[in-house]
């Protein structure tokens, strides 16, 4: 699971241009929108294009997003359940 | 016609930044991003810039500049300011980089972050909302740099039913790594300006900026 949130980590700093952060900047349990990381909407679609392209996990809907994109651990947890690729 | 005053000069090439005529960066090596070096160059602090494509890099540089000696801090709200930009490409850079996400049906992911960029008005955008600028924002798109063209929009941007004293105005052009960049700061008020704003004013700071061959 540490790799898989490792990698993740590098996934969301390269696709969503975060370039001033490092994996070491980004904790595995602190909420990705809101107070978190900060991210946008803009940034969640990006994420669901990173689950699809990288983990072949196709989100039915944008909503899903919200549990998932809790934390970059459980966002781990889910594409560890259900990856394809 | 009222008179317009010229208080803050940003002109970006290829590889120079100037401000006011005075020579802040050269861009190191030609491999080099260089919106991302002219960032770091002016140790800049604003985590969104990376987002953005290049046009709105260079607008957001140069607005940075423009905006550094208005008095007020970029978060007071400006409700008698405008942003209104030129260019020749739109945002055709950054259109060029969203084609490449759809290209291959067998690795179709097109990019939402790249896709909200495919608007050349964005950078107004971005500016205005940088600097809390509530007055008017329009992007033009015009076949070449013409300083009488920017003369009309200036004319046209100054609203006096609206209270619009002090405007962003300029070129902000950016494609497939040339970068041709003018933007002026300029207002109706005389005082502390560095010129009357006129066609040949316009036309000296852009040739300013010219590569000699």
């Amino acid at each position: 699971m540490d790799s898989l949130i490792l990698e993740l980590k590098e996934e969301i700093i390269k696709s969503l241009n975060l370039e001033e952060m490092t994996p070491e900047d980004i904790d595995s349990d602190a909420p990705l929108f809101g107070e978190g990381l900060g991210l946008d909407s803009i940034d969640a679609l990006e994420l669901i294009v990173l689950m699809e392209r990288n983990y072949g996990i196709k989100l039915a809907n944008a909503s899903e997003g919200k549990s998932i994109f809790q934390s970059v651990r459980v966002m781990a947890e889910y594409i560890s359940k259900n990856r394809t690729k | 016609m009222e008179k317009k005053y010229i208080h803050s000069v940003v002109r970006i090439t290829n590889n120079q930044l100037m401000h006011n005529g005075e020579l802040l960066l050269t861009r190191s090596a030609e491999d080099s991003s260089w919106p991302v070096e002219m960032y770091r160059g002016l140790h800049l602090q604003y985590p969104k810039f990376f987002k953005m494509d290049n046009l709105c890099k260079v607008g957001f540089l140069a607005a940075e500049l423009a905006m550094k000696d208005v008095g007020v801090s970029p978060e007071t709200e400006k409700p008698d300011f405008s942003v209104l930009l030129l260019n020749s490409t739109s945002s055709l850079d950054n259109d060029i980089s969203y084609q490449q996400t759809i290209a291959d049906e067998t690795n179709y992911f097109p990019s939402p972050a790249v896709f909200v960029y495919t608007l050349a008005n964005i950078v107004t955008g971005e500016i205005a909302i940088r600097h809390k600028i509530k007055g008017e924002t329009s992007f033009y798109i015009q076949e070449k740099f013409s300083p009488a063209t920017l003369s009309d929009v200036a004319e046209l941007g100054f609203m006096p039913h609206k209270g619009i004293r002090e405007m962003l105005i300029g070129w902000v052009d950016f494609l497939e790594d040339k970068c041709d960049v003018l933007l002026f700061r300029i207002s109706v008020n005389p005082e502390n300006s560095i010129s009357e704003w006129t066609d040949e004013e316009v036309s000296r700071w852009y040739e300013a900026g010219v590569q000699k061959k």
